[in-house]
Parts: C-alpha cells; structure tokens; sequence
C-alpha cells in the first residue's frame, strides 16, 4: 500500500478511536460518576475532576495512538492554583487539553453549547459560565460571577482564551477583556499559557487528525502577572507575551 | 442618600476604578466606555459596600439591563425606595 493512502488510513482511525472513546467511555465508564456527582450538595468541584479525568484519559490515548506527536508540558502547569488563566488559542483541542491539566477549573464556553443535550448540562454543573449577561443564561452568569472570588481563593482556577475564538492563522487577534476584568475584580493573578502546534494534529475545519507530520505540541507558562495593575496595562502586557509566542512558532 | 450624592459616588468610581474618561449621563455605557456584564458585577459589589446591604439576584438581574449612567441612577434610586418601605 501506497505511504499516503496507509498513513490516510491511520488518521482516519485515529480520528474514530478518539470519537470512539467520546462515546464509548462516557457513556459505559463515565456517566454513572456524573450521575452520582449529580446527586452531590455542591457537584461543580467532582465534576471538574471528572473532566479533568475523562479528557486526562482522552489524551492519554491520543498519545498512544500517535507516535509522531511529541508533546513537552510544563510540569508546573498541573501545579497553578487560584489564578486567571489566559491562553492563546488555535485548535478544538486547547480547552480540552486545559481542563486535562488545570486542577479545579471553570471556564467561558460559548452560550449556544448549553443547549446541547448531556453536553449542557454537564458544562453548568461543572461551573462553566456563558459570555452572556441577557436572556435565559443571564442567571447562571450571575451566579458563578458571585463565587468566583471565592473560587479563586480557594484555589480554583479560571482559564480564558481571550481571543474568543480559535485563530486561523495563529495571529493574536483582538483580546476581550473578560478574562483581566475578572482578574482585577477578584484580585487574583494571571498566568499566561501558550499552547503551541495542536492546530497541526487537529486541523480548524477538518473532521480527521493529521497525524503523519512529525509534531511537537507544548504548553509552557510564558509569565504570570500579579494583580494591582490597570485594565489597559494588563492588556499590554498579556498582548506582548502572546505576540512572543506568536513569534516563537 | 440624595441622588445628587450617588451620582457623585457613581462617576467617582467610574473614573477611578473602571478608568473612564470624560463620562456624561447618557453616554452608552458599553459602546462609549466599554463597560461589560463583567464591571456591571463589580460595579454592584461596590454599590452594596456603598449601602451597605446586599442586593438580591433579581435586583442583579435587574442591573444587567442598564444602558446609561442615568440608568444606574434611577436604577439605585428605586432600590432605595424599595428598601426604604
């Protein structure tokens, strides 16, 4: 067999494990621990450790499955307590990945997914909030908003990406300023991650991993900022480190 | 608290902690200062330190639809009316 038709072949395998353990582990491992978190007086904390375990096990096998994939963490990451975690952002796979490295963390998910049956339900009970403040959501913003400080304190975390959407290009586009208003606002510091070459294993618009091409993923931590700056000072400054690693790739 | 007095308050915190420039009455408070849901709840954490009680979640929601600062006036002015029963 020809090398690209076999190496064709093993993404579109790779590419069905990976949906394979999606389902399969969920629904015949996973759910019966969501049910019972479910059931729990405060869930948000099991069922971040729940993601935290079930993407942990996805990458785990990713690994496995993709010889060619090198991939460099920094140890430290697993280590980041009470801090705003900002990113930047260039394939599916980057919240995923943060949630498979970041102890107890909430996030910002699009607010169109809470509606997505089994998926929604798990985004709210794990603490996810939507970047809305009107309609039906409006609520459940409220609310996490309300805790977040004391999340935080306690050691939680709270990753951002601010561009809001994956970059197609790996350009910096513009920052929201969401994720350095809740840092100012609950006084926590921000830790600035750059997660680099997932968009080569997992394409933007494409449905199968590329998994031919010799890659090496990382996240590293490029500088952590302590709180007590000004908005647009803090917006600079995350600006040009992310142009840093930007500029690395 | 006169409303004289909280506005006073208001643009004060606005200038100081949100970094306004220059803020007039009715200036849209997202298109002309950039002021999101997100400063909305900071802005309530620091109205409740001012009054020195806790707003409910429905008063919360309630300040999600504010547009203006005279919003915002009207806004406290009717929670303290509320409270003031």
């Amino acid at each position: 067999m020809e090398t690209g038709k076999a190496d064709r072949l093993i993404d579109i395998g790779v590419t069905l494990i990976c949906w394979c353990y999606f389902i399969l582990a969920f629904l015949l491992f996973f759910s019966p621990f969501y049910l019972a978190a479910a059931r729990n007086s405060s869930p948000e904390h099991r069922f971040q450790r729940l993601n935290r375990v079930f993407y942990g096990g996805f990458f785990a096998l990713l690994r496995r499955i993709t010889p060619r994939q090198q991939w460099s963490i920094d140890p430290e990451i697993a280590g980041i307590r009470s801090s705003v975690v900002v990113c930047n952002h260039v394939s599916y796979l980057d919240p995923i990945l943060l949630i498979s490295l970041l102890g107890r963390a909430r996030t910002i998910v699009k607010p169109l997914f809470f509606s997505v049956p089994v998926f929604g339900w798990i985004l709210r009970r794990s603490g996810y909030f939507p970047a809305t403040s009107s309609g039906p959501l409006a609520g459940l913003m409220l609310m996490q908003m309300e805790t977040m400080e004391q999340f935080l304190r306690e050691g939680g975390n709270l990753f951002i990406f601010p561009q809001g959407t994956r970059s197609r290009d790996g350009s910096i586009g513009v920052l929201d300023e969401g994720a350095f208003k809740i840092a100012r606002y609950c006084k926590a510091p921000v830790r600035v991650l750059c997660i680099r070459n997932t968009e080569r294993l997992f394409t933007p618009g494409k449905f199968f991993f590329f998994t031919r091409r010799p890659n090496r993923i990382s996240v590293r931590i490029l500088d952590t900022i302590l709180p007590g700056r000004g908005l647009s000072e803090l917006k600079v400054r995350v600006r040009q480190v992310l142009e840093g690693c930007t500029r690395e790739a | 608290m006169t409303r004289d007095e909280l506005q006073e308050k208001i643009l004060t915190i606005l200038v100081q902690d949100f970094e306004f420039k220059d803020p007039k009455l009715d200036d849209n408070l997202r298109d002309d200062h950039g002021f999101d849901s997100i400063d909305a709840i900071e802005l309530l954490s620091k109205i409740e330190i001012i009054f020195g009680f806790s707003l409910t979640r429905e008063e919360k929601e309630k300040a999600m639809e504010i547009r203006t600062i005279t919003d915002i006036l009207d806004y406290l002015e009717k929670i303290q009316q509320g409270r003031g029963k």
